[in-house]
């Protein structure tokens, strides 16, 4: 699956999450575009990223930074 | 879109100087779009070969953000088509002996790498290592990275998010830095005491450890009182 995230760095929070099928690749690498034209437009300054995994469990398990806050990242064992 | 098949060397570095200014134009975000998206077919080539020859399951990152890309290029004097992780993914492995294993499995498998081994020679206290493949004349890179490397590494990115983005390269708050080198330290003590056997060495790391967390815990919530007005994200 592919994931489009939109990250708001400051508050460490993730704002919005699509996924598409891996077959859907191309509309994905378009929607990051849009979003990040739409951003600019309003001069938001998140970051925008597209990422791969076999499934959001995955993703939360190699991209931990996205999905947990410090606190449960300082408390929660390496997995 | 434009294809990225026209886009000349000469035009990526221009672009690459345009990206290191505040403000990004649309057409330039279209442009590096377009540069991004020329990473592609590489990416799924070789996320494809891990995947198919070695049973692994990386999670992938076909192009790296305009964030990270624009900072990137701030920071340090590279060309942005020097950049070597622009298309990459990631390896979660079970300690340092089946991080060699995979880096070795991953050296036989592609024709051209580059082995960047950060564990004795960390960077900023970030320790993993990262094998460059070549592919069609692009570049993408594999991180692998032990559970402990791991977890280190999302803290550094985390915090430098929140709290100040110079964090992860050594500077900013220095209780943070100090306890960040000292976790990253005691990651590659056990580490190693871990894999050599030795229990006077893991005893001690884990000690040392969990000392480190305890501090780092404690640096988080007094960190979270400070920024009271905008706790949200960074802890609920």
């Amino acid at each position: 699956m592919v994931f489009l995230i939109e990250y708001d760095r400051e508050r460490g929070r993730i704002v919005s999450i699509r996924s598409f099928a891996d077959s859907n690749g191309d509309r994905a690498e378009e929607s990051r575009l849009q979003l990040e034209l739409e951003l600019n437009l309003k001069g938001v300054k998140n970051e925008v990223v597209l990422l791969e995994a076999e499934n959001e469990e995955a993703l939360r398990r190699t991209h931990r930074r996205y999905f947990e806050d410090l606190t449960e990242l300082a408390t929660a064992p390496a997995h | 879109m434009i294809p990225s098949s026209e886009l000349s060397k000469h035009q990526i570095d221009r672009l690459g100087d345009r990206l290191r200014k505040a403000d990004i134009s649309d057409d330039d975000l279209r442009l590096l779009d377009s540069y991004r998206r020329s990473f592609t077919e590489a990416y799924e080539a070789v996320v494809g070969q891990i995947r198919n020859q070695l049973g692994l399951e990386p999670t992938g990152r076909p192009a790296k953000s305009t964030t990270s890309i624009s900072e990137k290029l701030r920071r340090e004097s590279i060309r942005l088509s020097q950049m070597q992780d622009i298309g990459g993914c990631r390896l979660i492995v079970e300690g340092i002996g089946k991080q060699d294993e995979v880096t070795a499995q991953l050296r036989s498998l592609f024709d051209k790498t580059i082995i960047v081994d950060r564990r004795d020679h960390p960077s900023h206290g970030y320790r993993a290592v990262h094998v460059i493949v070549g592919y069609r004349g692009k570049l993408i890179e594999i991180q692998i990275r032990t559970g402990l490397q791991h977890l280190w590494a999302e803290l550094s990115e985390k915090l430098s998010d929140v709290v100040d983005n110079a964090i992860k390269y050594g500077s900013g708050n220095e209780e943070i830095v100090s306890v960040l080198a000292n976790l990253s330290q005691d990651t590659m003590n056990i580490e190693k005491g871990f894999k050599g056997k030795d229990l006077e060495l893991l005893q001690a790391g884990f000690q040392h450890y969990s000392e480190a967390l305890g501090r780092l815990q404690d640096v988080i919530q007094d960190i979270l009182r400070r920024l009271e007005g905008r706790k949200d994200g960074i802890s609920d």
